[in-house]
């Protein structure tokens, strides 16, 4: 809603971060009467990767990592639960007439190292994603936009960036994995210096990471003494935090929450909302280059039957769109219902009933095998005859960019125009369903030029229509994300992965 | 289902404990073979995940599906991947053993076994999960993964119970008589081979079973879906406290399997005379040799 | 006695050996590679050629074998492809949690089936050997994962009166925290020591019935004596020998017990570098199992032609 005055003017941002800060306070008060007290050491369990568990802020992106990147580092910017962006490190930002150069303001802040932070730092640290030289940098390819040479450091606290195509959200982009500010003397990814609440003080990748509190931090120095992140698979989470070993359990599923119900030291903090969950066709052969048989697919979908069984009955319906509840998400469409008999009707025309068709599946996440016999025998009702193959979890994704023409899909929160120009453009890395439409292109890259927000907004909702209506996406669920948290820690707040609240220590509190 | 274990073990005869084996060992057998053929009758339709009761008498499983389908389904792959695996290492090991153990060629032994004994270090586990991968959940794969890392060690067990045998009185008396070496190896050596690798094999179909679970349970053997009563226990254990049947149920088939399996190989064992030596077949043979 | 130790040296040289190119082939050739892995949710496909090539995963697979055995040979075990560190690092950081449970398990193995084992054994037909006999049974017939979850979802969960996970623990904290230990060698014991109690049982009965010593006892030594200096080890041979071919079940347990308390080991790297095909480490470890295992059957078969010098086993 508010994403265009951002462009504007100063006030508006300064209001709507107050906004956001009162609503966490309520949000904070809720789950205790205690006043947050110093001191302990808190212990968080996030889904572990093993070595591929990794240091270096602009390559790391899985959950852990980015839970142990949050306590060292800080972004530019973030976002908040509606995945908008919200000031951090940039205390505000304006841009020209035509979208193409941004000056980000920032605050004072302090490195832990002592020096302070400077605009040579932020330029310092988009030079080394921009990188050419590095093939690992994940924001190397959203934030190729900014023409580093041409851009500079308007005196010690004032970036100015400047763009080679119009972006009204690049505050957007900045928020995103892989963004964190370094400090420019910044050069062993082993001896991380940032801003963040927490310093480093050790890390073992696959197992466990210690950060000690920084005392100097701009938002206000935490509250815990020491924090530790540690890695493990789900069971050992689940029990880590019912045995009172650890204080916080990343990512719990249905199963556990209904396990701890009546449990008095674990409650659960479930975020609605929070993802998606589905299934993707290949548009760019048959049988889904012909809409009618993807359409035929996305109707013989049980959709309430996959939420109650694959997700326990946690999460929402979907509607073929991604990001529900988040900004540019197009509330009016009506919900798609299953229809059988016109699902068998489209099978017919396209030629599909009857046909033997593989769903190309993984244990990638725990979901999907689940999804796709469940979804196969679904189908089946309506005369299409699914078998499911299950591929090697470990490279999934990345085979899934050409093979499979039924794959399964999970995404967490990310703001939709990421969501659509990582996965639906003609030459996104992720583009799964091959959604290659030069008119989809142009008109994506119309509305990220468009300065006013509602004639932005109403821009991107029509090519999510355009998506449900003729893509390869069959979007089903949103799942809730479950995260367990001991009685003893407070002011654990509910917010989407990947935004400002989310896996947020600074903010939290031990009895 | 252990108390009854435990009480038909410390009855006093001894027909006992070959009854209660068998009985142990028949149920799950019999539900393995006959299961998939009651299976579409019996299964209920499927409900929300992990509920009790509801027109399904062991509840569901996390995906809603009914347990006592599962269960009726899950015995094949489960008890005969395992069984399978023994038998074709028996057949390739056995043979193996045999020959390099009655052969007149020092180099035809060591050409036979050299290859296998470089096998048996390898990880069993080690072997399942990289074979799974390639074969996403094939359970053929699974068993030719198993029974690759046993014939060395059933390789070498039967040409150790094979040379006794064939140095034996009797063998040497054959000799004398100027029967065939065929029909010594085949008639006189090979069936004595018979106990102790009789006694072996139930154990190792027993560790096999073991393998092929533990290689489910760490999500590197079959599809996480399968109708499998490892695969059921692993895909259920969250669940353990809010449906406990899911988990209970095929574990305890799996239990019931080896523990009456034991059991009964232990009966036959003394019912065929070889009380003392038990489960240890060549091994006390070389210890008396020894002494 | 010489000549047999270099031959059995020399055959497991040549063992590892077959080993490592047996490894090398199994895992090459699995499908996807580190690239692919590292870059699995992120990233379009022009990246992982980039990635693929810095790691030189583009060369020709004997020469990158020829590579790492070049390194093996200078001690150098290669660099992880998934994190960049040397192999050595990466496993020689992981060994200590492993060492610790298999060193506590392969100390209390021997005794605990000894005594269990002789007991029944030197009692044959009472109430005690039945017992013992149907615990062990029983014991033996459970899976080493049901064991597991039954352990801590009882132990751990329900009465809390031990840890039921090693989370946020390092090799340090073992030593001020011996309980974390409990539970997972009670799982690795569980089998193994049936395994071997049974073997000594029978070696016992089988000894006691041996002419030898009813010959013995009929000359009126005592049945202590007898009992002691000839029985015992005879009784022992084959516990020796099988534990030596329990090495495996005690990797297999070793997987199941990491896994489920997640303990930081070796079988954890293990099951990660295969995830990750990460070639350089899977070799590794795999080499050093299978040398430690070689390494135990030897011991075994040293110790087997000590006690009986002509049998079988030791030929």
């Amino acid at each position: 809603m508010a994403t265009a005055s951002f462009v504007r003017s100063r006030r508006s941002v300064l209001s709507l971060a107050g906004g956001a800060a009162l609503l966490t306070a309520c949000g904070a008060s809720a789950d205790s009467s205690s006043k947050p007290s110093k001191g302990g050491t808190i212990r968080a369990v996030f889904p572990g990767f093993g070595a591929k568990e990794t240091l270096d802020p602009h390559v790391g992106r899985q959950f852990v990592d980015m839970a142990r990147f949050k306590a060292v580092f800080d972004k530019l910017v973030d976002f908040d639960a509606k995945l908008r962006p919200v000031p951090r490190l940039a205390e505000r930002w304006e841009a020209d007439e035509d979208l193409t150069v941004w000056r980000f303001t920032l605050r004072k802040a302090q490195f832990h190292d002592g020096r302070p932070l400077e605009a040579e730092d932020v330029l310092f640290t988009l030079s080394r994603i921009l990188d050419p030289d590095s093939s690992e940098r994940l924001a190397k390819n959203s934030l190729s936009l900014i023409d580093l040479k041409r851009s500079r450091a308007a005196g010690s606290r004032t970036v100015e960036l400047r763009l080679t195509r119009p972006e009204a959200d690049l505050p957007s982009l900045l928020a995103f994995t892989g963004t964190y500010v370094v400090s420019r003397r910044y050069r062993d990814p082993a001896k991380p210096v940032g801003t963040g609440p927490f310093r480093f003080v050790s890390f073992t990748p696959g197992r466990s990471f210690v950060g000690r509190r920084f005392d100097d931090y701009w938002d206000g120095a935490a509250h815990a003494d020491e924090l530790r992140i540690l890695s493990a698979e789900p069971e050992a989470r689940a029990n880590a935090v019912r045995a009172g070993e650890a204080e916080y359990a990343h990512e719990v599923s249905a199963t556990f929450a209904r396990t701890v119900e009546s449990h008095p030291d674990v409650r659960i903090v479930s975020t609605p909302r929070s993802g998606v969950e589905g299934i993707l066709l290949k548009t760019d052969r048959p049988p889904f280059d012909d809409p009618d048989a993807a359409m035929a697919l996305k109707l013989a979908a049980d959709r309430e039957r996959l939420v109650e069984v694959v997700l326990g009955g946690r999460g929402a319906v979907g509607n073929d769109m991604y990001g529900k509840g988040f900004a540019y998400y197009p509330e009016d469409v009506p919900q798609r219902e299953r229809d059988v008999a016109e699902a068998r009707r489209l099978a017919r025309r396209s030629g599909i009933h009857g046909k033997k068709l593989v769903f190309y599946t993984s244990t990638a996440a725990d979901s999907f095998v689940d999804a796709a016999q469940l979804f196969a025998r679904q189908a089946a009702e309506a005369g299409l005859r699914i078998e499911v193959e299950t591929g090697p979890p470990e490279s999934y994704f990345t085979d899934i960019i050409d093979t499979g023409a039924i794959t399964s899909h999970r995404s967490g929160a990310m703001p939709i125009p990421t969501y659509l120009s990582e996965r639906l453009l003609s030459k996104a890395p992720q583009n799964v369903t091959r959604w290659r439409h030069p008119d989809f292109d142009a008109d994506f890259a119309e509305a990220r030029a468009t300065r006013d927000e509602a004639r932005r907004s109403r821009r991107y909702q029509k090519l999510q229509r355009t998506l449900r209506d003729e893509g390869g996406q069959l979007l089903w669920g949103h799942p809730d994300w479950m995260n367990a948290v001991s009685s003893r820690l407070h002011g654990v707040r509910k917010a989407p992965p990947n935004t400002r609240d989310w896996a947020r220590f600074d903010t939290v509190w031990l009895d | 289902m252990s108390a009854a274990t435990t009480a038909a073990a410390r009855r006093p005869r001894r027909t006992f404990p070959a009854a209660g084996g068998l009985l142990l060992l028949g149920v799950p057998v019999l539900i393995a073979v006959f299961g998939p053929l009651l299976a579409p009758a019996l299964t209920g339709p499927e409900g929300a995940p992990y509920v009790l009761g509801d027109g399904h008498p062991l509840g569901t499983d996390g995906m809603g599906r009914d347990v006592l389908g599962l269960l009726l389904r899950g015995g094949r792959s489960a008890l005969g991947v395992a069984t399978g695996a023994v038998l074709l290492a028996y057949v390739l090991g056995g043979l193996l053993g045999l020959v390099a153990a009655t052969t007149r060629h020092r180099w035809l032994e060591e050409v036979l076994l050299r290859p296998v004994e470089v096998l048996l270090p390898l990880p069993s586990l080690l072997v399942i999960s990289v074979v799974a991968v390639w074969w996403r959940g094939s359970p053929l794969a699974v068993a030719l993964a198993v029974s690759v890392v046993n014939v060395p060690a059933v390789a070498r067990l039967v040409r150790a119970a094979a040379l006794s045998a064939a140095d034996s009185p009797v063998a040497e008396a054959m000799r004398l008589q100027g029967e065939s070496r065929l029909r010594i190896t085949g008639g006189y050596v090979g069936r004595a081979v018979l106990p102790a690798a009789a006694a072996d094999a139930g154990n190792r179909v027993t560790t096999a079973v073991f393998t092929v679970a533990a290689a489910n349970f760490l999500g590197l053997g079959m599809e996480p879906t399968a109708p499998d009563w490892a695969v059921t226990v692993a895909g259920s254990r969250e669940g353990l406290l809010v449906q406990p049947l899911a988990v209970c149920a095929p574990a305890a088939m799996l239990v019931m399997f080896t523990v009456g399996l034991n059991l009964s190989a232990d009966a036959w064992l003394r019912r065929t005379g070889l009380s003392g030596r038990d489960a240890a077949g060549p091994p006390a043979d070389s210890v008396r040799k020894g002494a | 006695m010489i000549r047999y130790l270099l031959r059995r040296l020399g055959l497991a040289a040549v063992q590892l050996g077959v080993l490592a190119v047996l490894v090398f082939a199994l895992t090459s050739l699995l499908p996807g590679d580190a690239a692919a892995v590292r870059f699995n949710e992120q990233a379009g496909l022009g990246q992982i050629t980039e990635l693929r090539a810095q790691l030189g995963l583009d060369r020709p697979l004997l020469e990158r074998f020829a590579d790492w055995a070049g390194g093996l040979l200078t001690g150098d075990l290669g660099t992880s492809l998934m994190s960049g560190d040397p192999v050595t690092g990466v496993i020689t950081g992981s060994l200590g949690a492993t060492a610790v449970l298999a060193g506590a398990t392969l100390v209390l193995v021997l005794p605990l089936s000894l005594v269990l084992g002789l007991a029944a054994g030197l009692r044959e037909g009472t109430r005690l050997d039945r017992a013992v006999s149907a615990v062990v049974l029983v014991l033996n017939g459970i899976p080493d994962f049901v064991l597991a979850l039954a352990l801590v979802a009882l132990f751990g969960l329900q009465l809390g009166w031990l840890p039921a996970t090693w989370v946020g623990t390092d090799g340090t904290d073992l030593l001020l925290r011996p309980a974390l230990l409990v539970l997972p060698v009670t799982v690795l014991l569980a089998r193994t020591v049936c395994l071997l109690a049974r073997q000594v049982r029978a070696g016992t009965v089988a000894a006691l019935h041996a002419g030898y010593v009813v010959q013995a006892r009929r000359l009126g030594v005592p049945r202590r004596t007898v009992v002691l200096r000839h029985a015992l080890p005879n009784a022992a041979l084959p516990g020796v020998q099988e534990l030596a071919r329990t090495g495996d079940h005690l990797l297999g347990g070793v997987l199941i017990v990491e896994a489920v308390f997640a303990v930081p080991g070796t079988a954890t790297v293990m099951i990660d570098a295969v995830r990750g095909r990460d070639v350089p480490v899977i070799q590794s470890v795999i080499l050093l199992l299978a040398a430690v295992a070689l390494a135990l059957n030897l011991a075994a078969d040293l110790l087997c032609h000590r006690l009986a010098p002509r049998s079988e086993a030791a030929r």
